[in-house]
Parts: structure tokens; C-alpha cells; sequence
């Protein structure tokens, strides 16, 4: 990990270009609470990066606040140098951000493939009336999604699973369904938050090798950065390259995995004041 | 290839649309040659008539509402747009199968201009105050047509409109709209609207743009209760501003949900057994109105999402379980297909 510019650290690979997320005193103010406050945080062109910290520190608020969910009170984020200030969601996922949510949000109703096909919402040019007469476009468009979605979902495992309404999955496969979902757009920054939030360890351990394969077997054909939010402190620690602690909104710590665990002020905000003298 | 599908034969798209076209053209040809040769009583020819119509106001209907998710009010206001319009044109225009055609055209466009107008504010609201907005729409254009009598007839209505919907218009018109309905779900655009109703927020941060397919479905939906508003001027050649009240659109709205929600097969049963079972109970009129409440409140009782749920009927695929041999065994992995 090298530094950038005095605002955090970025890998040495990722040095020669410029980060992919750019974030600069971000806050936010719910009513009178400030909810995220002075966030500055870069994140390299193919970094594995892990924002973790106590319940309610404000991670999940950080993330809506990077897929303006939430509108920031001060503060500006740079996606890849473009500044994503009063884009709307769906605009943002054109530029670059894909995320998977806390709670899953799959469309349940709906097969696992088509759910990875909702995903590619760009790049298609076929209209409403191409479509409806079955025109040319039609049967290309579906073929290349059709062709993709299953590359996608091999990726994670999931093809014999296509056919499969999304809605009747174990919990495990719709986690990681979620994250095929995301990278059907082929972002260059996916935000997952707690991605093995209820995975058993064996789980927990398959969806660690599936991130890191994604890092090592995807950066060959597009650069992909991932941010994520953890409690599996074995995941953070084992996956990602550079850690930003938050608590009360605040960020308490950045640094590699090594660093941040024999950081005494990281160690407070877990275990409490007692735990330091003791 | 197809890890999904080992072993297990499919029929190849084109090969499904040649056989559906050619069944919906003989069904087409057999039931206009029932109608023509007095095969059926001029009672019967109207119930069938009735039926073609409702079914596609409920299609239609299913677009927003089982698709698409909302819940507008205001059907009838699009039918009676798409009828009027057509009705205008029609009686300015000689009887020929080019008028017919512009009529239904105009009539679609018509209703589907109201659609974009209504939809873009009325879609950022949610539920119940869609509904809301959506009901005072329809009231909103019956009271304007009873208040613009030198273009509409006022209360009294338009009368002598050309009779254009045949047997043969009106089904033609029915398996063409329905045809359309089905193509556009099954295709990227179909996905984004389903995905809206699934999950809003996952929808958008998959990148849909969900103003945009929240305003398409809508407009496609009015757009086709605007040809039925055509199809039903053309059939009764009377449009009063009393055919389109408030109960108009809750009669659709019924059959929508009684056909199962997102289904466009309940539907179609579901309005074919609205349209006859009153005609059917004509006898003992006395009770018809309690028999058909009795009716929805069971339904509703043993099958809350419909007659037919989410399913839909597909001649395919039961042709691709015939071949197969798996007519009465469940296609592996497909499980909750047709739950409901």
C-alpha cells in the first residue's frame, strides 16, 4: 500500500492511475444528528477495500450516500474523476457504481436469470417497437444477454440454478445472486454491504474465494474496485487491502488489515475503554 | 451451452411463434365462420363480442397493474378517450376497412397521449394516492365529455357511430394487442417494468430507469383500453358518458384481480366469466348481483392471488412436456412456477 496525496493509501499496483473513488470531507446531518461526518477516503482502480466499525457507525449511510440515496449535507464524491453529485440511481449505475444491499432485495418473482438480465440495463440500443414486433435487435439483444447471464452466473456457481425463481433460493445463493445481479453491469466499483451477513463459515469461506476471483479473473478483462461493509472480521481481514474503521460517523482508523488490528483506538471502539487497560 | 437444460428438448422461439400464429389465425377463421354461417343467436354473438372487449380492457389493465404494480382507478377514462376518439373519426369518415383500421389506431393514440400526460405526475406517487389521482381522472374526463356536447354529445351521447367492430375486427384486434402485450414483457423493456414491481429500489440501482418503464407500462396500458374504447364504440354504435363511470373501472379492476394478478390468461378467463355470468344470470336477475359478489368473495377466500396466480398459459410449453414425456411431471428446477 503506497500513499496518495496525503488522503489515504491506495495499492502500488493502482499507483500510475488515478483512484476510482475519490471521497472529500462527505457529511451528512439527519435533523440535528450528524450521521457521517469529514469522510475523506480514496479507493485504488482495483482495490479490495473494507469499511467496517460498531453497529450504527453510519457504513450502510456512507454507501447511500456514494448511490445518493441520500443527498450529502457538505462534501463531494469523484467517481472516477466525474463528480456524482444530483445524479439519480440509475444514472450512477451507468457511471460505474453497482451495490447489493443489507437486506436482500432480489426480485423474487422473477427467474435467477432474468434477474441477472434486469442487471445489463445499458449497452442495448434495441427500442420499445423493435422489441415488441420482434424485430432483429430483439433476438441479438436476448441472445447476448442470454449468453452473458450464464457466464455470469457460472462465475458464482449459479447456472444449473438459472431456471429457478430468485424468490426460492437458499439464503446463501441470494447473497450471491445479489452480487451477480451488480456485476451484470459491469461496474468499476461494486459496494457490497455485509455480503456474508447470515452465511454459515463454509459459506462465508466460498464467498471469500468468489471476491478474490473476481479481483484476480476480472481485472484481466475490466478493472473492478470492491468496497465492503463486514462484521466477519475473518473475510475483512482475509480479503482487503485497505481498511477504514468508522464509529459515530467518524473515521477512527485507516490502514492495512495488520495495522488497523493492533490499533488501540480500533480496539476501543469494539471492545469499549475497559478493554484497554485490561 | 444450456447447463439448465440437459436432456431436456426445446423448441426453438421461431418454431413457437410459427405454431402460436398459426393457431390464433385457425381459431380466428373457425370462430369467424361459426359467427357468419348462424351457427350462434345474435344473443350469443353479443355476449362474444362483450367478452373480446373486456378481455382486452383487462389485459390492459394487467399492463399497470399486475405487470407494472400500481393500482390506477381510472380504466375507464382511457376506454372512453380511445372510444370517443375512434367514435369522431368513424362518423366522419365512409365505412371501410381503412377507416376501421385508422379508428382503433386513433383511438390507441388518443388514450395513450392521456396515458403520458396522467402517468408522469400521477407515477411519482405511490398506492393509494396513484389510486386517488388515477379515479379523479376518469371522473374528470366523463364530466368534461358531458361539458364539450358540440365534440361529444354531451349527456345524451353520440349516436349512429358506425358499426365496425366485428366478430373478426374485434378478435383480430384482441390476439394482436395481446400478442403485442406478451412480446414487450418477454424483451428487456418487459424485465425492467417486472423488476419495478419486484423491488423499486433494486430495480433503480440495477440501473432501470424507473420513471421512464413506469410511464411505458402505463401508456402501453392506456394505449390498449384505448383501442378497447374503440372496439366497444364500433360494437354498441351509442357512446354515452354513462358507460364509463367509476364502476366501469372497477368492474376491469375486478377482473384483473379475480384472473390472478401479472397473469394474462386469468385475465382473459377472468373477464370472459365476469361478461357472461351476468347475461347468464339475466333469468333470476333478482339474485345476480349476490351471486356474483359470492362468487369474488370465494375466489378471494381459497385463492387470494387469483384464479390463476402469476401463471400463465403456454402452449409451448406444454408441447415441449409432451415431447419430453414429462406432461405431469414438473420441469426440474422451475419449482413455485405456478405458486401463487
Amino acid at each position: 500500500m503506497v500513499p496518495l496525496d496525503g488522503l489515504g493509501i491506495i495499492p502500488e499496483r493502482d499507483a500510475g492511475s488515478p483512484p476510482i473513488l475519490d471521497i472529500r470531507h462527505l457529511c451528512v446531518d439527519f435533523g440535528g444528528l450528524r450521521a457521517v461526518d469529514d469522510f475523506t477516503l480514496l479507493i485504488g482502480k482495483t482495490e479490495i477495500a473494507g469499511l467496517i466499525g460498531p453497529n450504527g457507525a453510519g457504513k450502510t449511510t456512507v454507501f447511500n450516500l456514494l448511490t445518493n440515496v441520500y443527498k450529502p449535507t457538505q462534501g463531494k464524491i469523484l467517481l472516477n474523476g466525474q463528480d456524482t453529485r444530483g445524479k439519480s440511481m440509475h444514472e450512477l449505475n451507468r457511471l460505474g457504481i453497482a451495490r447489493t444491499f443489507q437486506n436482500i432485495r432480489l426480485f423474487s418473482g422473477m427467474t435467477v436469470e432474468d434477474n441477472v438480465k434486469v442487471g445489463m440495463s445499458h449497452g442495448y440500443t434495441d427500442g420499445v417497437f423493435t422489441d415488441m414486433f420482434r424485430l432483429p435487435g430483439w433476438w441479438r439483444t436476448e441472445r447476448r444477454q442470454h449468453v452473458r447471464a450464464l457466464e455470469l452466473l457460472d462465475l458464482f456457481n449459479l447456472t444449473d440454478k438459472a431456471d429457478a425463481l430468485a424468490g426460492n433460493l437458499p439464503y446463501g445463493d441470494q447473497r450471491r445472486l445479489e452480487i451477480v445481479r451488480a456485476l451484470a453491469s459491469e461496474p468499476k466499483l461494486l459496494l457490497l454491504d455485509e455480503p456474508a451477513a447470515g452465511m454459515n463459515p463454509s459459506e462465508t469461506h466460498e464467498l471469500m474465494d468468489n471476491i478474490r476471483m473476481l479481483r484476480d479473473r476480472f481485472n484481466i478483462a475490466i478493472n473492478i474496485a470492491i468496497m465492503l461493509i463486514e462484521h466477519d472480521m475473518n473475510l475483512v481481514m482475509g480479503i482487503c487491502e485497505g481498511i477504514a474503521v468508522l464509529n459515530y460517523g467518524k473515521i477512527i482508523a485507516k490502514g492495512t488489515p495488520k495495522e488497523i488490528q493492533s490499533n488501540p483506538v480500533v480496539i476501543e471502539a469494539y471492545l469499549g475503554e475497559e478493554a484497554s487497560h485490561a | 451451452m444450456d447447463k439448465t437444460m440437459r436432456g431436456y428438448r426445446q423448441i426453438p422461439v421461431y418454431l413457437k411463434y410459427l405454431i402460436n400464429t398459426l393457431l390464433l389465425v385457425a381459431l380466428l377463421v373457425v370462430g369467424n365462420h361459426l359467427i357468419s354461417s348462424g351457427a350462434v343467436n345474435r344473443a350469443q354473438k353479443a355476449v362474444i363480442l362483450q367478452i373480446g372487449i373486456y378481455a382486452l380492457l383487462a389485459v390492459s389493465l394487467n399492463v399497470a397493474t399486475g405487470y407494472l404494480g400500481q393500482l390506477p382507478l381510472g380504466h375507464a377514462g382511457f376506454m372512453a378517450v380511445g372510444g370517443y376518439a375512434a367514435a369522431i373519426l368513424w362518423k366522419a369518415m365512409p365505412k371501410n376497412t381503412g377507416a376501421m383500421l385508422l379508428g382503433l389506431l386513433l383511438g390507441g393514440l388518443a388514450a395513450a397521449v392521456f396515458g403520458i400526460a396522467i402517468g408522469i405526475p400521477a407515477l411519482r406517487l405511490r398506492g393509494d394516492y396513484l389510486a386517488i389521482i388515477t379515479l379523479g381522472f376518469g371522473e374528470i374526463i366523463r364530466v368534461l365529455i358531458i361539458n364539450l356536447p358540440s365534440i361529444t354529445g354531451g349527456t345524451p351521447g353520440l349516436m349512429s357511430i358506425p358499426k365496425h367492430s366485428t366478430f373478426l375486427v374485434v378478435y383480430a384486434t384482441v390476439i394482436v394487442s395481446c400478442v403485442l402485450i406478451h412480446t414487450l414483457m418477454k424483451s428487456r423493456h418487459g424485465r425492467a417494468i417486472l423488476a419495478i414491481r419486484e423491488n423499486e429500489i433494486a430495480a433503480e440501482a440495477s440501473g432501470v430507469n424507473t420513471t421512464f418503464y413506469k410511464v411505458l407500462a402505463f401508456t402501453v396500458s392506456a394505449f390498449f383500453a384505448g383501442v378497447a374504447g374503440a372496439l366497444y364504440a364500433g360494437y354498441t354504435g351509442i357512446l354515452t358518458p354513462g358507460n364509463f363511470t367509476f364502476m366501469t373501472s372497477v368492474n376491469i379492476l375486478v377482473m384483473v384481480v379475480l384472473g390472478g394478478l401479472g397473469s394474462m390468461a386469468g385475465s382473459i378467463i377472468a373477464a370472459a366469466i365476469l361478461t357472461a355470468l351476468p347475461l347468464a344470470l339475466q333469468s333470476f336477475s333478482k339474485y345476480r348481483m349476490v351471486i356474483y359478489a359470492l362468487l369474488l368473495i370465494v375466489v378471494m377466500i381459497f385463492k387470494p392471488s387469483g384464479l390463476l396466480g402469476r401463471y400463465d398459459f403456454s402452449l409451448s410449453r406444454i408441447l415441449e412436456k409432451l415431447i419430453n414425456g414429462r406432461l405431469f411431471v414438473k420441469k426440474p428446477q422451475k419449482a413455485g412456477e405456478d405458486r401463487g
